[in-house]
C-alpha cells in the first residue's frame, strides 16, 4: 500500500501468483494515498473500520433499530411509515397477566406458556447438558483405550445441523420410528412420544443435550486438560481418595470453565427454536412450545401477523439474553484477570 | 524413619529401557542424592520408589517390608516436586494441611502440626495466602512444609530447587541441609546439579543411561572415581582427560610427548602398549616453576574468577587441558606455560573407561 516501503520479502517476485497480488495492489494505491490525505492518519484507522461498522450497522444495529419502532408500532403492515404508534400497548399486553405463575390467566397466554416452557427447558438442558459434559469429559480426559475416537465421536453432532440432528430423532422417535419398533421387538407397547407432554420436553432436551453435548465437553476437556498432572500426583502422594481428588481438586480448578459452559449453555436454551420446533412442532399443544417460537408464529406464521407483539416479545427476549451475555463477559473478564 | 533397598529395579517404558538393574540401599536418617545427566534415569527412579510408576522388574523394600504392589499413598512417603505441585486454589495452610485431612486426624492435630511445620519454615505470616501470592523460594517452602507435616517415612525431592534463581538455590540449599539436620529423616534427592548433589549428600548415587555408575560420599566420588564416567561428571570444571598408551619403557605416551613415572601412578601390570587414560583435576595441573615440566601448555582462555583463575588450553598433542591457578594473572592467552602433574592426584582409567588403582 505504501509508496516507500520496501516489497514484501516473503513473497518471492518471481511468482506468477505475486506478481498478480501485487499489481492488484497497485491499483489501489492511489485512491488509498488519496484517502489518506483526505482523511489523515488517525482518520484510516476507520476507514478500514468502515466495512465492518457498515456490515453490523446493516446487519444488526438497523434491525434492532427496526424492531424497537415494529414493538411501538400497530397494524398488519410491513412498513414502518404505513404503522400507527401505538407506545408500549405490546409490552403492555404481553405483561397483563393475572398471575404470572398461571399463563393462562395472562393476555398472551401463549407468550407466558413459551416462557415457562423455555424456563424449564432451561433448567433441565443446563443440569443434562453440564452434567453429562463434564461426566464424558472426565472420561475423556482418562487414558481410556481408543480415546481419540470416541473425542471424535461426542464432537460429531455439534458438526450436524440442528434440523438435521431434530429429523433423526423424529424418525427414531415418532409412532412407527426406530425406538417404538425396537420396543416393540422386545413384546412392549408403543409409547406415543410426542404427544405425552411429559415425554415430548423430555426428547426435546435430550435431543438438544445429544445434539450440543460435544461443544461443551471439548471446553471442559481443555480446562481438565489445563490442570498439571502432577497435582494428581501430589493428591496421589497425599493419599487423595479418588472422590475427594474430584471435589477438592479437580472441580475447584474447572470451575471457571464450568461457569463459562454453564452461561453458553443458559444463553443456548433461552434461544432455542430450531431442534424443538422440527421434534415437536411445539407440540403436544403448547407443551414444548418456547418464546421464540412464540416470536415466530406471532409475526410470520399466525393468518393474522402481529409484527408489533412479536417485535415487543423479542425485545424483552433481547434484554433477558443481553443480561446473561453481560453475565458471561464479566465472568470472562473476571477469569482472564 | 526408614531405610530403603532396591533389588534389580527394571523399568521399560514400551520398547525405551529406562532403568537397568539398580541395586541401592539408603539407610535410615541418609540424604542420599541421585545425580547423573538428563534422561539418566534419576527421576524415573525416584517416581519408582514413590509409587507414581510401577516397576517393570524388581523389589523396593522400605524398613524391611516389601512396597513393590502398593499404591503410592500406602508407602507413606513424601515428595517434593519440581514444580511445587500446590494446590492453586488452596491457601497455605489447606496445602500443608489436606494430607492430614486426608489421614481424618483430629483437628486441633492438624492445626497443631501445620503451625510446628510452618514456623519451622518461617511460613506463619503466610498461611491464609494463596500460592500464586507468593515467591518462588515460598513456594518452595511450602511444598516442603507438605512433606514435612505428614512425618513420611522417607523425604523424596526431585530437583526442588531448579526453578529458583542462583542466589536463592544457595539459600535453600543450606535450608534444606539444615532440615535434615534438624528433622533427621531419611531424604533421597534428585538434581542434575552436582553442586547440590556435593554440598547435600551424605552419599551420591551417580547414575547413567539407566545403570547406577557409583555409589559413594561426594569426595569419595571426587578423589577415587569408580570410572571415567563419573570422573568427567563430578567436578566442575571437569577432570581432563588425556588418552595415550603405555610406553615400553613404563612412561605414559600422551600426542605430543611422554610423561615419566617419577611417582607410582601407573598400576602395575600395564603391558606396554595398552591404551589408557590419564585423568587429572583442573586444580592438580601446576606451572611447573623451576621444575621439570610434564607439558606445555598453549593457553586459549583465561577466566579470572576474583578468588582464582581458570586457564583452559592445549596441549602440544592437542588433548585439551585446564587449569586452576590461585593467581589472579597467571598467564595471557597465546602464551605458553609449563606444567606439572602432581603425580600423587593422577587418575588411570583403561581401554573400558574403569579406575586402575596403582
Amino acid at each position: 500500500m505504501s509508496e516507500t516501503g520496501p516489497p514484501p520479502r516473503a513473497i518471492p517476485r518471481e511468482s506468477l501468483a505475486s506478481r498478480l497480488i501485487q499489481a492488484v495492489a497497485g491499483l489501489l494505491d492511489r485512491p488509498m494515498a488519496w484517502i489518506q490525505r483526505a482523511v489523515g492518519g488517525r482518520g484510516m484507522a476507520y476507514v478500514f473500520l468502515a466495512p465492518n461498522i457498515l456490515f453490523f450497522g446493516l446487519f444488526v444495529f438497523l434491525p434492532i433499530g427496526i424492531n424497537m419502532a415494529m414493538s411501538l408500532t400497530g397494524g398488519t403492515n410491513l412498513f414502518l411509515s404505513e404503522r400507527p404508534f401505538v407506545g408500549t400497548d405490546h409490552y403492555r399486553s404481553l405483561m397483563q397477566c393475572g398471575s404470572y405463575l398461571d399463563p393462562a390467566s395472562c393476555r398472551e397466554d401463549h407468550f407466558w406458556k413459551g416462557v415457562s416452557n423455555t424456563l424449564k427447558f432451561t433448567l433441565f438442558q443446563m443440569v443434562a447438558m453440564v452434567g453429562t459434559a463434564l461426566v464424558t469429559a472426565l472420561v475423556l480426559n482418562r487414558k481410556i483405550r481408543g480415546r481419540g475416537f470416541f473425542r471424535a465421536v461426542y464432537f460429531f453432532p455439534v458438526l450436524l445441523s440442528p434440523v438435521v440432528v431434530a429429523l433423526i430423532w423424529k424418525w427414531i422417535l415418532q409412532r412407527d420410528g426406530l425406538l417404538n419398533g425396537a420396543i416393540t421387538l422386545v413384546g412392549g407397547e408403543k409409547i406415543l412420544f410426542f404427544v405425552e407432554p411429559g415425554w415430548a420436553m423430555f426428547w426435546a432436551v435430550f435431543v438438544s443435550v445429544w445434539a450440543h453435548m460435544g461443544f461443551y465437553t471439548l471446553i471442559l476437556l481443555a480446562g481438565l486438560q489445563a490442570i498439571p498432572a502432577d497435582l494428581y500426583e501430589a493428591a496421589e502422594m497425599d493419599g487423595t481418595k479418588p472422590m475427594r481428588v474430584l471435589t477438592r481438586i479437580t472441580l475447584p480448578l474447572l470451575w471457571p470453565n464450568l461457569v463459562v459452559v454453564l452461561v453458553l449453555v443458559l444463553i443456548k436454551a433461552v434461544q432455542t427454536f430450531d431442534e424443538v420446533f422440527v421434534l415437536t412442532g411445539g407440540g403436544p399443544g403448547t407443551a414444548t412450545l418456547m418464546v421464540v417460537q412464540y416470536i415466530y408464529e406471532t409475526a410470520f406464521a399466525n393468518q393474522v401477523q402481529n409484527f408489533g407483539l412479536a417485535a415487543a416479545a423479542s425485545m424483552l427476549l433481547g434484554a433477558v439474553l443481553f443480561a446473561l451475555t453481560m453475565l458471561q463477559l464479566w465472568i470472562a473478564r473476571r477469569k482472564a484477570a | 524413619m526408614a531405610g530403603l533397598v532396591l533389588k534389580g529395579i527394571a523399568k521399560s517404558f514400551g520398547p525405551v529401557e529406562v532403568l537397568r538393574g539398580i541395586d541401592l540401599e539408603v539407610a535410615n536418617g541418609e540424604f542420599v542424592v541421585f545425580v547423573g545427566p538428563s534422561g539418566c534415569g534419576k527421576s524415573t527412579l525416584l517416581r519408582v520408589i514413590a509409587g507414581l510408576e510401577e516397576v517393570t522388574s524388581g523389589t523396593i523394600l522400605i524398613d524391611g517390608q516389601d512396597v513393590t504392589a502398593e499404591r503410592a499413598a500406602e508407602r507413606g512417603l513424601a515428595m517434593v516436586f519440581q514444580s511445587y505441585a500446590l494446590y492453586p486454589h488452596m491457601s497455605v495452610y489447606r496445602n500443608i494441611a489436606f494430607a492430614l485431612e486426608n489421614m481424618r486426624l483430629p483437628r486441633e492435630e492438624i492445626e497443631a502440626r501445620v503451625r510446628r511445620a510452618a514456623t519451622m519454615l518461617r511460613l506463619t505470616d503466610y498461611l491464609d495466602r494463596k500460592p500464586g501470592a507468593l515467591s518462588g523460594g515460598q513456594r518452595q517452602r511450602v511444598a516442603i512444609g507438605r512433606a514435612v507435616v505428614r512425618d513420611p517415612k522417607i523425604f523424596l525431592f526431585d530437583e526442588p530447587l531448579s526453578n529458583l534463581d542462583a542466589e536463592l538455590r544457595v539459600a535453600t540449599r543450606k535450608e534444606l541441609a539444615g532440615l535434615h539436620a534438624e528433622i533427621g529423616g531419611t531424604m533421597i534427592y534428585v538434581t542434575h546439579d552436582q553442586v547440590e548433589a556435593m554440598t547435600l549428600a551424605n552419599r551420591i548415587v551417580v547414575l547413567n543411561k539407566g545403570r547406577i555408575e557409583q555409589v559413594g560420599t561426594p569426595l569419595e566420588l571426587y578423589n577415587r572415581p569408580a570410572n571415567l564416567f563419573v570422573a568427567g561428571f563430578i567436578g566442575s570444571p571437569r577432570m581432563n582427560l588425556i588418552s595415550g598408551r603405555v610406553g615400553p619403557d613404563g612412561h605414559f605416551e600422551m600426542p605430543g610427548g611422554a610423561l615419566a613415572q617419577s611417582g607410582p601412578f601407573l598400576p602395575a601390570g600395564l603391558a606396554p602398549g595398552a591404551e589408557i587414560t590419564l585423568g587429572i583435576r583442573p586444580e592438580h595441573v601446576l606451572p611447573a616453576g623451576g621444575e621439570a615440566p610434564d607439558a606445555i601448555l598453549t593457553v586459549d582462555l583465561v577466566e579470572q574468577l576474583g578468588s582464582e583463575s581458570y586457564l583452559y588450553g592445549t596441549l602440544p598433542g592437542g588433548a585439551a587441558l585446564t587449569l586452576r591457578s590461585p593467581l589472579e594473572d597467571p598467564a595471557r592467552r597465546g602464551e605458553s606455560l609449563p606444567v606439572r602433574f602432581e603425580r600423587h592426584r593422577l587418575h588411570v582409567f583403561d581401554a573400558a573407561g574403569l579406575a586402575l588403582r596403582p
